[in-house]
């Protein structure tokens, strides 16, 4: 290899496209990379008003037609996209004289990703965010399957495999029959910088979402089964009970008209605040305004919610699994409480917000943790060290 | 010259017509062309490569067994076809001459191919998505026109084997009409025909 490592990043989502969790981790992790001297070349969708190349932050973006064809479903989307994401991300790689390695982030981009590894002889490194067969929860139809395996395949052809947590690892071992030394673990980051940047007066603000004497708890997610809003919602008069608190939900899901119905039954409207999606400013303010945040998760590959929360000096109370139970360490970065069970959840919640020093020792340690372990700069030297083995691995075939 | 034939089926996987002419094809290509010739192929289980009546055979299979349309069988299934393709490419020097494509099927492969090493493909047409469907619009019917396309688009000669089909390919994908190719397999110097098509697209890419 000569002069700089040269990679290219293949992800369905990139900023200004935000779906999921995909793009802000692409975003953070490429533009260390490139800080760190790799030259970042990211492949993704395109997006309205939004360019087809542009330098961000020291990356090189290309965005491409990714709505061209009409698609009978979403699993076609994805494929046909593929094929024309292959097809310019070819052109690309021509024109640049080659790169070293292509990094693909899960199924969503894993025909491109092969294709590519194949047709330009360069190993292939894979994300795996999260799988078909958790968010179902199993696979039961063809459609499911059909995705299962080309996440399969995804893994099979690349030369490592990168997860975000140890959950995450031996889930993905386990859902693709991987061996050990394949996995690596490395996890996902949060930028504690961008907490410190709004000069927005917290006390104003604080007044658009709670009265003052009302402590704030806060939940942060797509409204749907595996985050466990529903469990949060339940414990709401437990909590009352004890705490005079407003309950503010962000996000969106199909569980938000369910959950509404059910809170007016309740007879709690005035309680309850359901703000739906809102912005990335907004989001990091009500995040510092919060007197604990919940993530009450059924499933969680990773849990970037409760850093988030950690990052912005909010207390967290957790659900005791997959990745979260390793972020949070027990009464130490925040209180972890049983899966799915509203007494529990009320429990810690009310420990929290009854016992002030309790709440402060929590944000301290936490807030140090995640500027130690979950900072993008370590991260990416992780990404780049895997970068590195793999092409010296690779140096030693007779692709090389 | 050094050739790859791109079709969905050769025999023993006959699904249609199109299996014998390829072989048919391919053997003179290898025989009286003095070509080096290349077919790859899908077979669910046979797979590897194969010297067979003088032609370089490669089969692969699909990596993902379970799907919900001939779609999405068919877009899984290209990755396999590069492999065999690039494979092909750096054993020989990283000389191919052209890539014949037969139907739609292995469109994205060539395309791909084309814009990573600058290999000219032909598009030899066999059936149009608009006959197969009888017209019907649905997405699923739009997105192999899609497909259809491309190939049309980026191909160097669509070549078709009747007069109607050149002005069908026109008339549904606006391709100019210099572009296409007829070659009708039942005369008798269709074969030498064939030949000068590729020879064509050899000179004019260079």
């Amino acid at each position: 290899m000569v002069g700089q490592l040269r990679v290219m990043m293949l992800t369905w989502e990139f900023p200004p496209r935000i779906i999921g969790g995909i793009s802000p981790h692409v975003y953070y992790l490429s533009k260390n990379l490139a800080k760190n001297g790799v030259n970042v070349y990211v492949v993704t969708c395109d997006f309205p008003g939004a360019p087809d190349h542009e330098v961000v932050d020291g990356v090189e973006v290309f965005r491409i037609d990714s709505y061209k064809n009409p698609s009978p479903d979403f699993a076609s989307w994805v494929y046909l996209m593929n094929m024309n994401m292959q097809k310019e991300a070819a052109s690309i790689v021509k024109n640049l004289g080659g790169v070293d390695i292509f990094h693909a982030h899960d199924w969503l981009v894993a025909n491109a990703g092969i294709g590519l590894k194949h047709v330009f002889r360069r190993p292939l490194l894979a994300t795996i965010h999260s799988t078909e067969i958790g968010r179902r929860n199993g696979l039961h139809s063809d459609y499911e399957r059909m995705i299962h395996e080309t996440e399969a395949w995804l893994t099979y052809e690349a030369w490592r495999v990168i997860c975000c947590s140890n959950y995450m690892v031996s889930h993905v071992k386990w859902a693709f029959s991987l061996p050990e030394d394949k996995l690596v673990m490395i996890p996902n980051g949060v930028d504690v910088k961008e907490y410190e940047k709004s000069t927005v007066d917290l006390n104003q603000f604080r007044r658009r979402f709670a009265l003052p004497e009302e402590k704030i708890v806060l939940f942060v997610g797509r409204l749907v089964y595996e985050k466990g809003i529903q469990v949060l919602i339940n414990a709401v008069p437990k909590i009352l009970e004890k705490v005079n608190a407003k309950f503010v939900v962000v996000g969106n899901g199909y569980m938000k008209e369910p959950l509404w119905e059910h809170v007016k039954r309740m007879g709690l409207t005035h309680k309850v605040l359901f703000t739906g999606f809102v912005d990335d400013e907004t989001l990091r303010n009500l995040q510092k305004c919060a007197d604990v945040s919940v993530v009450p998760s059924l499933f969680e590959p990773f849990g970037i919610v409760a850093l988030e929360a950690m990052a912005a000096k909010s207390p967290v109370v957790v659900s005791d699994t997959g990745g979260l139970s390793e972020i949070v360490e027990h009464d130490v970065t925040g209180v972890k409480i049983y899966p799915d069970n509203p007494d529990s959840l009320a429990w810690g919640v009310t420990r929290v917000l009854l016992d002030e020093s309790y709440a402060n020792r929590l944000r301290e340690n936490a807030y140090h943790m995640v500027v130690e372990k979950f900072n993008w700069e370590k991260i990416s030297q992780q990404t780049k060290g895997v970068y590195e083995r793999v092409l010296s691995e690779y140096s030693r075939t007779f692709w090389a | 010259m050094r050739v790859i034939v791109f079709s969905w089926e050769y025999p023993p996987r006959v699904v249609g017509k199109l299996a014998n002419y390829v072989r048919e094809l391919s053997l003179r290509l290898a025989k009286d062309g003095g070509v080096e010739t290349f077919l790859i192929t899908y077979h669910d289980y046979w797979t590897g490569e194969f010297e067979e009546e003088g032609v370089k055979v490669c089969r692969v299979t699909n990596p993902v067994k379970t799907h919900i349309s001939v779609l999405t069988w068919v877009l899984t299934l290209n990755q396999e076809v590069e492999r065999a393709a690039a494979n092909i490419y750096y054993k020989s020097g990283k000389l191919i001459d052209l890539i014949d494509v037969q139907d739609w099927h292995f469109i994205p492969a060539a395309v791909t191919l084309k814009k990573a090493f600058g290999i000219p493909f032909v598009y030899s047409v066999e059936s149009l998505e608009d006959h197969r469907s009888h017209g019907a619009n649905a997405p699923f019917n739009m997105a192999i026109k899609s497909i259809e396309w491309l190939g049309t688009y980026e191909a160097s000669v669509v070549l078709v084997k009747s007069d109607w089909m050149a002005s069908e390919v026109i008339r549904a994908y606006k391709v100019p009409e210099a572009k296409v190719k007829v070659v009708n397999p039942e005369t008798k110097h269709w074969f030498e025909d064939i030949l000068k098509v590729y020879k064509g697209v050899m000179g004019e890419f260079r």
